[in-house]
């Protein structure tokens, strides 16, 4: 009897486990003073896998993980955008209702704005006063990045909640500029001194994506929809509207089926370049879309576009199948490849130091 | 002789009910007839089944956490009453068809089954048919198929069961058996009542909360302690059952299954919005319904069936933009209508033979909303979808016994969905009864299996239709499977009975249907992958006479199942090819282990697995690994009884040793936690019957 009773306690003993829900409270002293790209990786929804890295072109050095490194946190699910004003980068995480302000130097955190409904971007008109777009909700966020603190709302005209959609933001003089995506066709016009809709701009369908020139133009990109959506399904097309005047100054056309998407400007605001496929690229004054792109399609979905303002190389985020370290790739100016380094889950959005 | 006799007595005891001869002194033990011969029909089919010790073990309990300690099926789920899916053999959860009392309750829109829904307490018998083994009952079990059903018997006359569990974090469950059973008629009602707030603490490390000075700056940080947010539950469920037995040869018989859920849905651990200012619920209604007829005869039996569900699911994730007005941000409704039924026929022809004849109908309409939006013109509009799909399933089998110890099998299966059509799906069983003979004057039986088949899956509605992103260009995922293993029947000693079965596999699924993003900002199946899934499973039952009423039961699983990603790189710098697929353990294990004596019991559980990758490049990054998962839950039980009624206590003790712990990715599991149940079963309303029938329904 004995031996049985044995022979059930060694089981037991086998049969306990210990599990740990830590990860390593060690955190990395960073002190990087040289400028560099921030690359935001969303991550996949839901699970909170977040991160941020950080790559040196002059030495070509990656630093992944960055902000779980120096802070001991998760940056967690769904970061989808960042912005540096005052010396501080302010990553905006959607479905962790978030934003994080890190010191870009140490990335160690100096504040955080919390309780945000989905936040896609955050624009900055003062030390205290800044605008934070959303989806799922018709309302702009007016927030003190002083005091990280939410101080109003901009309300968007004639948009239910269910499907508000405001992103990308672009100031012209005191007016904002931002596009509505998300089963919209609408450029707004904030006034930045009394925080209303001054004027709305209906364009294609689902503009994704704004920027300004050299000239004071905005430029908007439509992917013009899905395949049997009631919202409808079009050309995408390329807009240029005069920040002054705000109207549609000239429009090109995509083909139907066309995917463009990051639209983005060089350094001095010449050239324009996107992602449709290859990576794109024109003059601000061309009358014509490309015949040919400057980067060709690889085999890959190209997911994230950026130009270094320095000397506007171009880099290119490919999330691979969006469930692994995604790649970015560094071209120069002309196409070519100059280097190539991993990076976290979906890189989406990149911020330059 | 003597010896065998004594061993099928004691295989009757262990095997089936241990707990009745611990709650029975008397220990009036009915001699069983066994014949040496298997059924027909699972010649070389590999199965576990999950012996109703397991299943009534308590009302808390639903088909997810019999899976997990039972098996060594990986259930991947987010705690209590959260989705809860399974990856069988390595595969995806849409790849586990799951039928119960013959009807397919897969989601049409899905392809999966939330087993969190499924109480365990409504199910009398459940097995696992493996790989190839589910082609007998269905198709497009590329992983396998669970097999839930409700068997038409009670105990005679009127009886009732109630059982309470009041457990940690305010957690509530009901339980109320009435039934009652005749010489034709049987009747039995079972509802089932759940609720908690679910908000457990936890520290989570996931995050840190900052402290300010005056100025706004953080002087100092720390992991604080939070209680899980928004996880509360209220899960009602009743299932009624009528057969009638009419003479020797029928049986007509109605099943409803009535579900009302209202869960939330737990907020993560990145989440920095305010609990009280979101919304994240789910809410299911679902009837299930079954009319059967089965008319029985020595040489052949006929079965028809037909069944209907419905299915209302909604989906609600709310902003309370001022105080006391929440504006709805996702707004998605679901409606299933599913009209079924089958035919099935037997035929025997001497103990040699068995042909079966099966058609089964699945005709699905669907309604899917998920969410309103204003058009360009101002006017409102859905964007979702609303179709309908019959999905037919005939098959033709032959088994065959030539030998006394050899058994071989064929079947054809043909499945026609919509206006797609499966090639015909082929499965070949074999089995060989290698001996049976008598080893130190006990009894010991090897059997060796063999099957190989092709199966297909049909892409769900959801990746056909949903929009936006469905691809009704999909094709029908597919791939061949071969199995083959032992089973190894033996006593130890006179008082040790040991059956162990091992399983080896491989398969090669070929389009794999995953959904990616895509530039436009929402989600498209692709069929991309190739997955090589193969190993080892293994299973080990035995039971202990310990002697002076001490019964030992012991039930353990092993297995080793590499899901490899053998599909083309998706861009040169794919890292994935050649790697085990994510949220799939390459190793799980578990074991039951169940102590009786007189009138206690005491069962310990313990799950195994393996680190789980949540990246499909299986990286050691912070958020690219889980580590290895072990728990250990322990209850204790005891029987009282009394003249106006029997009294079981129960005390379930989970997590025994509190481990701070993740199961996926953002979802904080609880810590150790309790629940107490108390078990009511009145003698007064049918004085006549025999103790042992009434135990054999009453488990806690």
């Amino acid at each position: 009897m004995k031996s049985n009773f044995a022979v059930i306690l060694f089981i037991l003993l086998l049969l306990t486990g210990c599990m740990r829900w830590d990860y390593n409270d060690e955190l990395t002293d960073f002190n990087i003073p040289s400028n560099g790209l921030f690359i935001v990786c969303e991550g996949n929804f839901q699970y909170g896998n977040s991160t941020l890295s950080f790559y040196n072109p002059s030495d070509n050095e990656v630093q992944n993980e960055i902000f779980y490194r120096a802070n001991g946190m998760k940056l967690g699910d769904v970061a989808q955008s960042m912005t540096i004003f005052d010396n501080k980068g302010w990553i905006v995480v959607n479905n962790s209702h978030v934003i994080f302000a890190i010191d870009t130097e140490t990335f160690v955190e100096t504040g955080r704005i919390e309780n945000l409904t989905s936040p896609r971007y955050i624009h900055f008109l003062s030390e205290e006063k800044a605008y934070v777009s959303q989806i799922w909700d018709n309302r702009i966020y007016i927030v003190n990045p002083k005091t990280y603190s939410i101080t109003g709302y901009i309300t968007v005209p004639g948009m239910p909640l269910s499907t508000g959609s405001t992103e990308q933001m672009a100031q012209y003089g005191k007016y904002v500029f931002c596009n509505c995506w998300s089963y919209q066709n609408k450029i707004l016009k904030i006034d930045s001194d009394t925080d209303e809709v001054v004027d709305i701009l209906e364009v294609g369908l689902q503009p994704n994506s704004l920027t300004i020139d050299s000239e004071h133009r905005l430029w908007t990109i439509t992917d013009g929809g899905y395949e049997d959506s009631p919202y409808g399904y079009e050309i995408p097309a390329l807009y240029c509207i005069d920040a002054e005047s705000f109207e549609i100054i000239k429009s090109f056309q995509f083909s139907l089926g066309d995917t463009p998407s990051e639209l983005q400007v060089n350094s001095d605001g010449s050239r324009l370049y996107w992602i449709n496929n290859d990576i794109w690229e024109m003059d601000i004054h061309d009358e014509m879309l490309p015949g040919s792109p400057l980067i060709p399609y690889n085999g890959t979905k190209y997911y994230g576009l950026t130009i270094n303002p320095e000397n506007n190389e171009v880099y290119v985020a490919d999330a691979i199948d969006y469930s692994q370290q995604g790649m970015i790739y560094r071209f120069s100016p002309s196409g070519d490849l100059i280097d190539e380094f991993y990076v976290g889950v979906t890189p989406g959005a990149f911020c330059w130091k | 002789m003597k010896y065998f006799k004594i061993a099928l007595i004691i295989i009757n005891i262990l095997y089936f009910r241990i707990d009745a001869l611990a709650k029975d002194n008397t220990k009036h033990l009915d001699e069983v007839v066994v014949t040496a011969r298997r059924p027909m029909k699972e010649i070389g089919v590999e199965k576990t089944e999950f012996d109703s010790l397991a299943l009534k073990e308590n009302i808390a309990l639903s088909m997810a956490d019999i899976l997990t300690y039972n098996s060594s099926v990986y259930v991947k789920n987010y705690g209590r009453a959260t989705l809860s899916t399974v990856a069988f053999r390595g595969t995806s959860p849409s790849h586990t068809q799951v039928t119960w009392n013959g009807i397919r309750i897969n989601s049409p829109m899905l392809g999966m089954t939330d087993f969190s829904s499924i109480p365990a307490y409504f199910v009398d018998q459940a097995a696992l048919f493996h790989g190839t083994s589910s082609v007998n009952e269905t198709g497009g079990g590329l992983g396998g198929l669970v097999k839930l059903e409700t068997i038409p018997d009670a105990p005679p006359g009127l009886n009732l069961q109630y059982v309470q569990g009041i457990g940690s974090f305010s957690t509530f469950d009901e339980f109320l058996r009435l039934s009652f059973k005749n010489k034709h008629w049987v009747s039995s009602t079972r509802v089932l009542y759940s609720s908690s707030p679910n908000d457990y603490t936890y520290i989570n490390h996931d995050k840190k909360i900052n402290i300010y000075d005056e100025e706004h700056n953080i002087i100092g940080q720390y992991y604080p302690k939070e209680k899980n947010r928004s996880g509360a539950f209220k899960d009602f469920q009743l299932l009624q059952e009528i057969y009638y037995q009419s003479g020797k040869y029928d049986r007509l018989g109605l099943n409803i299954w009535l579900i009302n859920s209202n869960r939330e849905l737990p907020m993560l651990t990145t989440d920095y919005g305010d609990e009280r200012e979101f919304e994240n619920r789910q809410r299911e209604n679902t009837i299930r319904s079954v009319v059967s007829w089965m008319h029985s005869q020595s040489s052949w039996n006929l079965s028809l069936k037909a069944g209907y569900i419905f299915t209302w699911l909604a989906y609600d994730y709310k902003r309370e933009i001022t105080e006391g007005f929440w504006a709805d941000m996702t707004r998605a409704r679901s409606h299933v209508n599913t009209i079924f039924g089958n035919v099935e026929g037997n035929y025997y022809i001497h103990n040699k033979w068995q042909f079966t004849a099966s058609v089964t109908a699945h005709q699905q309409f669907v309604r899917s909303e998920d969410k309103n939006i204003i058009l360009q013109q101002g006017d409102k509009a859905m964007v979702g979808y609303d179709k309908a799909r019959l999905e037919l399933s005939a098959s033709l089998s032959a088994k065959w016994q030539p030998l006394y110890n050899l058994g071989l099998g064929i079947v054809l299966r043909e499945d026609v969905f919509g206006d797609k059509k499966a090639p015909v799906i082929p499965a070949f069983f074999t089995d060989w009864l290698v001996t049976e003979t008598y080893c130190r004057n006990l009894p010991l039986k090897l059997t060796l299996k063999g099957a190989v088949s092709k199966n297909y899956r049909f892409p769900s509605l959801n990746d056909l239709y949903f929009l936006p992103g469905g691809n009704p260009d999909l094709k029908s995922e597919q791939g061949f499977t071969y199995d083959a293993g032992f089973n190894l029947n033996f006593f130890l000693t006179k008082r040790f009975t040991v059956n162990l079965s091992a399983n080896w596999f491989d398969s090669r699924i070929k389009d794999w249907i995953i959904w990616l993003p895509t530039t436009k900002g929402f989600f498209s199946p692709r069929n991309v992958k190739t997955v090589h899934a193969y190993g080892v499973e293994t299973n080990i039952q035995s039971g202990i006479d310990l002697g002076k009423d001490l019964f030992l039961d012991l039930n353990g699983s092993f297995s080793w199942t590499p899901s490899i990603n053998e599909g083309e790189k998706m861009s040169p710098a794919d890292q994935s090819v050649g790697k085990q697929l994510p949220y799939v353990p390459e190793f799980s294990a578990s074991l039951v282990g169940r102590l009786s004596w007189k009138t206690w019991s005491l069962t310990y559980k313990w799950n195994y697995y393996s680190e789980r990758f949540t990246m499909s490049s299986n990286d050691f990054t912070i958020t690219g690994h889980l580590p290895q998962y072990f728990m250990n839950n322990i209850s204790i039980e005891k029987n009282f009884f009394f003249k106006p009624m029997d009294l079981q206590l129960k005390l379930a003790v989970n997590n025994l040793f509190n481990e701070d712990y993740l199961s996926v990715l953002s979802r904080p599991m609880p810590g150790i936690n309790f629940e107490f149940f108390i078990g009511l079963t009145p003698k007064f309303l049918n004085g006549n019957i025999s103790k042992r029938n009434i135990y054999e329904n009453m488990d806690l």
